[in-house]
């Protein structure tokens, strides 16, 4: 039942030019151009059934941003990885072929800045406070300093 | 979660004041007495109908993920334990079980078991507080207090096991730091029969009192198992509408593969389901303690490992008591994680509970925010903390870490 199913994302990974490899048995790793993801995702969910996505992860690589789709179907993971500049943080959102992926593009958003198109909450804030400001970097980029932000918002230090 | 473009812009009220918009837009939160922990949920309302819910997380959010990229390995494991209040244990098994992927070394079979043993108590403790909880919230505040009395009996066990109430800290990379007691398996296996015994009798109250079938049957809006897989629900909440969804079985983890069980799935989709669902599973829990004790195999049960992790990375998932929990990480070989992320079971199901509550009234809320097990300190990944404490003097990290190094290795600071 697994083979199967390697075999047919192996496929889609083909058709979208897409890098894949397997760290470990039942996991599947592809690296899908930020362009084609959406598509990739799409037949993912619509073809091969693969429905639950367990969470979405923020990478802060040098150049680039990285985002994890993290799939699972029974015993194995399909890991859908893409990279978005930093200069442009921008990308299409899943929410439409997966609903349950909202909360998790909103979490990005605050946490990396990406935004995702199509998100009908995308700007609202999930996570961040209210009075975060908008100049100030999002929390989780390896450049932001947890005393800056301290700092920013007048917080005080927890220990001295 | 229909989006709203199209539809007026709603007036916000400024901050510090409560306003009922043209839309009847009430306010749910974050202090509320139906909530344990500070959550906002901005509720449309028709009449007394619920329309739309849009959810406003984060008041304990405190940086657990950016604290991770700070710390070494092994504190960390101590730091995601202490992310929810209940479900501690859970926690560190999967973040260590996340870290062992990109080792070479294996976790010895009896520290699986042990990991199995405590992990099904959590279980039934987290099951057994909420169904008090859903009594509470129902009206039915005998079954809250007789079943947070049942509690106290599984939490003694773990007590004697690993010496703590609540945060256990019994995860190590690659084993558990403490070995079971010895003469402890009579005591839990005739344990685990009473909590079977008294599961099957709450089973009984549930289905024939009146005043819970009221409150609980038929509530909560109705949605198909197609709506739950793409709204990507786990553990109960998609288990209540048929999904064999649980990672237990799936994908087995610790020894979950060579313990004989079914997990328990149900139909009907309302409250009542839930409370039928989490009542037969604490059975099964309680029945796979002690089938665990009695087939506990002998051996070593840690396994010490290098403080540096090789490069690399890796994702591991678990059940918790409140469904499937998520745990990345990124190592770039060195005594610091690059990057951790974690997923709380409340995050994934926060979808589905929006949308049973459609259509409820604004009364039933409790009832069916409570249903789904809400953990919203687990969901903004906060740690307990008091700093205002009476205490005279305070100890840094630092100084706590070398505390627990002389308590637990005397020899080593023998001259």
């Amino acid at each position: 039942m697994s083979e199967v199913f390697t075999q047919q994302i192996e496929q889609f990974a083909a058709d979208a030019k897409a890098k894949t490899s397997q760290p470990r048995k039942g996991e599947t790793f592809v690296e899908v151009d930020q362009a084609k993801v959406r598509e990739f995702i799409s037949r993912l969910v619509n073809e091969a059934h693969v429905v639950h996505l367990s969470t979405m992860t923020g990478l802060d690589l040098d150049q680039n941003l990285g985002i994890i789709y993290h799939f699972t179907y029974g015993p194995g993971w399909v890991q859908v990885k893409t990279f978005v500049p930093k200069t442009a943080p921008t990308t299409k959102s899943i929410v439409d072929i997966i609903p349950g992926a909202i909360l998790y593009e909103m979490e990005i958003h605050d946490m990396f800045g990406v935004t995702f198109e199509g998100n009908p909450w995308i700007d609202k804030k999930l996570l961040l406070p209210d009075n975060w400001p908008a100049d100030l970097p999002p929390p989780l980029l390896k450049t932001s300093k947890p005393a800056d932000i301290r700092k920013r918002l007048q917080l005080e230090a927890p220990h001295k | 979660m229909s989006n709203d473009q199209g539809k007026p812009t709603r007036r916000e009220a400024p901050a510090g004041l409560i306003q009922y918009s043209v839309e009847n837009l009430v306010p749910f939160g974050p202090i509320h007495p139906a909530l344990k922990e500070p959550e906002y949920f901005k509720l449309v309302l028709e009449g007394e109908r619920i329309v739309e819910v849009i959810p406003r997380i984060g008041y304990v959010h405190r940086g657990l993920e950016k604290a991770a990229e700070m710390r070494p390995w092994m504190q960390n494991m101590y730091m995601f334990e202490r992310t929810c209040g209940i479900c501690s244990f859970v926690h560190s098994l999967c973040y260590g079980q996340a870290v062992e992927g990109l080792t070479l070394f294996q976790t010895p079979r009896r520290a699986k078991y042990i990991r199995l043993i405590i992990a099904e108590l959590e279980r039934i403790h987290s099951h057994l507080l909420w169904v008090g909880l859903m009594g509470h919230w129902a009206g039915f505040d005998t079954l809250f207090m007789w079943v947070w009395n049942d509690r106290e009996v599984v939490l003694d066990i773990v007590e004697a096991i690993s010496g703590n109430r609540v945060h256990k800290s019994m995860n190590a990379f690659c084993g558990v730091r403490r070995d079971m007691p010895e003469n402890m398996e009579d005591r839990t296996v005739e344990r685990m029969k009473y909590i079977a015994d008294r599961a099957r009798f709450y089973r009984e109250i549930i289905d024939t009192e009146e005043t819970m079938l009221e409150r609980t049957e038929h509530a909560g809006n109705k949605v198909s198992q197609e709506t739950v897989e793409k709204l990507c629900a786990v553990g109960p909440m998609a288990r209540y509408v048929g999904l064999r969804n649980d990672v237990r079985l799936n994908d087995p983890y610790a020894a979950y593969d060579e313990v004989p069980f079914d997990i328990v799935t149900r139909n009907e989709g309302d409250v009542l389901a839930l409370l039928r669902l989490r009542l037969d599973e604490m059975v099964v829990s309680a029945n796979l303690v002690s089938y665990a004790v009695k087939h506990l195999p002998d051996g070593p049960f840690r396994v010490l490992i290098p403080p540096v992790i090789p490069a690399g990375e890796h994702s591991s998932h678990c059940e918790a008591p409140r469904g499937e929990i998520f745990y990345y990480v990124k190592s770039g070989g060195d005594r610091i994680p690059e990057r951790v992320k974690s997923r709380q079971p409340t995050m994934a199901n926060l979808p589905t509970a929006l949308e049973i509550l459609k259509g409820q009234t604004l009364a039933d809320i409790p009832v069916v925010l409570t249903a789904i097990d809400p953990c919203f300190g687990c969901m903004d990944r906060m740690s307990f903390l008091d700093t205002e404490t009476n205490k005279q003097w305070t100890w840094s990290g630092e100084q706590l870490r070398q505390y627990g190094i002389r308590y637990y290795f005397p020899e080593r600071f023998k001259k």
